[in-house]
């Protein structure tokens, strides 16, 4: 579908859910995300929303960005309220006749899903709640001033894990959650990138489908935290799906699909160099990553059923 | 009046109605499906696309309305919203008109999933229709792969060609398109999955419109990117110089 450059955008729905004139800073990866996620889940959604940016950018105090039911809630809890709101639904179904089909959407950053919300996610996905979790990942806590999150990857500068003397900065490897969400055994799991439209879209359309939990993990480019410029937001988001350091896959009832295959892997540092967060990586680093991306990326393509080049 | 609010100067009128006991505001020359997919009143349509101009085909979107003490069938899509209309979109009348559509999209389309899907919906596993009359077609003729490719593209490469039964998308004389740049729009658009598009080895085909173009190739990265006649269409409508989509954007 990414191909399908130039023309065929013009043809999708030109109603927007998430209004301009939010507070996102300029080049924000994850603000477009969440309008494809909105544009494809259209007008019958009711979303929670676990604090993060999301929370902050789209709704200071008197005004909101929002146009669909919208609520906050902590960052534990998510999921939590929303399996809530879900069998709220049933009820009202069941006792008063409600008719209308309405989707419940769970959302929250790396931090409130990976590690501060992960009990009530996994409680939700277990008991088999009719939602779609979708995780926007910026790879640390951006609205709190960059703090390391279990999502952070290899050797990125944070303020909680500076680089120096003495650190290389994060030195744990990113947390794999659509693996820990695939292990729920739920029907329908993803990963996708703010810098593909059409993928987000056609992931949305797919986990609308199905009765029960599904949960999408959206790679969200933030130019802020990441300290890469702010005009480069989609190429670095396609940077990390070429050079195979974010794989977009789907898992269907267990099954495999890698999306994006390419002939030839990019190089890590065609990534790594435009982002200030990874300034201090020296050569074994980066060679220390690379080895890590290959055998991640052969790992995906060996469950997808594909030969490992 | 530098700093203009367009929203605050809107000059159209609003005007109230009236959607299955609901009253909602809306702009005169706003059509009822517009309007009830903007409040989430669930209506289907398949030929229904907010880039083109309506064109009621499918008649998927009837809904009944009530003007004084008449009451009327009408395509939502093409049915422009007007002061004190009352509007019902699931009255008995209106279901039992939409099964009948759908019995006979599904007696032609026997095999699509989309609308088998959208049968299933109002309880309709199996055409009523003789078994003999069904057909395996795909396409249900809503023209909105010509529609596109006119309004949006702009290079009108396909049309609706035939009357009566044999009326259809199909490219001039059945050949290969020739005015066709292998977009992908009428692929991206067509509600049921009748178009075949595929990126085979460095070619673009859409079986429909028998044509094969070469993709081009990055000189960088060597990803396929887009079709070449594509590009070049592109290349001398905007005035860009020789050479300019050598490159895939992502590389340049």
């Amino acid at each position: 579908m990414e191909t399908l450059a130039i023309y065929a955008p013009k043809l999708v729905t030109a109603s927007d859910y998430i209004a301009s004139g939010h507070r996102a800073c300029s080049g924000c990866g994850e603000v477009l995300a969440v309008r494809y996620v909105c544009k494809a889940l259209g007008r019958n959604t009711i979303i929670s929303n676990a604090t993060g940016c999301m929370e902050i950018v789209s709704t200071p105090l008197p005004e909101t960005a929002w146009e669909v039911p919208w609520i906050h809630t902590l960052f534990e809890n998510a999921s939590a309220v929303a399996s809530g709101i879900e069998s709220g639904l049933k009820a009202l179904k069941r006792k008063h006749g409600y008719t209308k089909e309405v989707k419940v959407v769970a959302m929250g950053g790396d931090g409130g899903t990976a590690d501060i919300g992960l009990q009530s996610l996994s409680g939700a996905l277990e008991r088999g709640h009719d939602f779609i979790y979708v995780c926007f990942d910026n790879e640390a806590y951006m609205n709190t001033g960059i703090q390391r999150s279990s999502e952070t990857p290899f050797g990125a500068s944070t303020t909680t894990a500076p680089a120096g003397k003495l650190s290389m900065g994060q030195h744990t490897q990113k947390k794999n959650m659509p693996a820990i969400a695939a292990a729920h055994n739920i029907r329908y799991v993803a990963t996708s990138c703010s810098s593909y439209p059409f993928d987000i879209m056609n992931k949305i359309e797919k986990a609308k489908q199905i009765k029960g939990p599904s949960y999408i993990h959206i790679l969200s480019v933030c130019p802020t935290g990441w300290r890469s410029a702010s005009n480069l937001t989609i190429t670095m988001g396609r940077l990390a799906v070429e050079t195979g350091i974010f794989p977009m896959y789907e898992i269907e009832d267990g099954k495999y699909t890698l999306n994006f295959d390419y002939p030839k892997l990019r190089p890590v540092e065609d990534y790594l160099k435009l982002q200030g967060r990874f300034r201090h990586l020296t050569k074994e680093n980066t060679a220390e990553i690379q080895e890590h991306v290959l055998t991640e990326f052969n790992r995906i393509r060996m469950l997808a059923g594909k030969k490992i080049k | 009046m530098k700093c203009v609010n367009w929203g605050l100067l809107r000059l159209s009128e609003l005007v109230t109605l009236t959607v299955n006991g609901n009253k909602y505001t809306a702009e005169k020359g706003q059509y009822i499906l517009q309007v009830a997919r903007a409040h989430g009143i669930k209506i289907p349509s398949l030929c229904n696309l907010d880039a083109v101009e309506p064109y009621g085909a499918c008649r998927l979107c009837i809904v009944e309305i009530t003007r004084g003490t008449r009451k009327r069938i009408v395509t939502s899509c093409l049915f422009p919203v007007e002061e004190g209309l009352v509007v019902e979109t699931d009255s008995p009348r209106v279901v039992g008109n939409r099964k009948m559509l759908l019995d006979l999209l599904l007696a032609r389309c026997s095999e699509n999933k989309v609308i088998k899907q959208l049968a299933a919906e109002y309880g309709i596993e199996k055409s009523s229709f003789e078994k003999e009359y069904w057909t395996k077609e795909n396409c249900i003729v809503c023209g909105l792969c010509a529609r596109v490719c006119e309004q949006v593209v702009g290079v009108s490469a396909i049309s609706l060609v035939n009357r009566g039964i044999t009326k259809g998308p199909a490219s001039p004389y059945l050949e290969s398109a020739k005015a066709c740049i292998g977009c992908g729009s009428c692929y991206y658009a067509c509600p049921t999955g009748a178009i075949k598009m595929e990126d085979k080895k460095g070619y673009r085909y859409i079986y429909n419109w028998k044509i094969k173009y070469r993709l081009q190739k990055c000189k960088v990265c060597g990803i396929e990117w887009a079709p070449e006649k594509q590009l070049e269409y592109i290349r001398k409508k905007w005035d860009l110089p020789k050479g300019f989509f050598d490159v895939c954007p992502n590389c340049r």
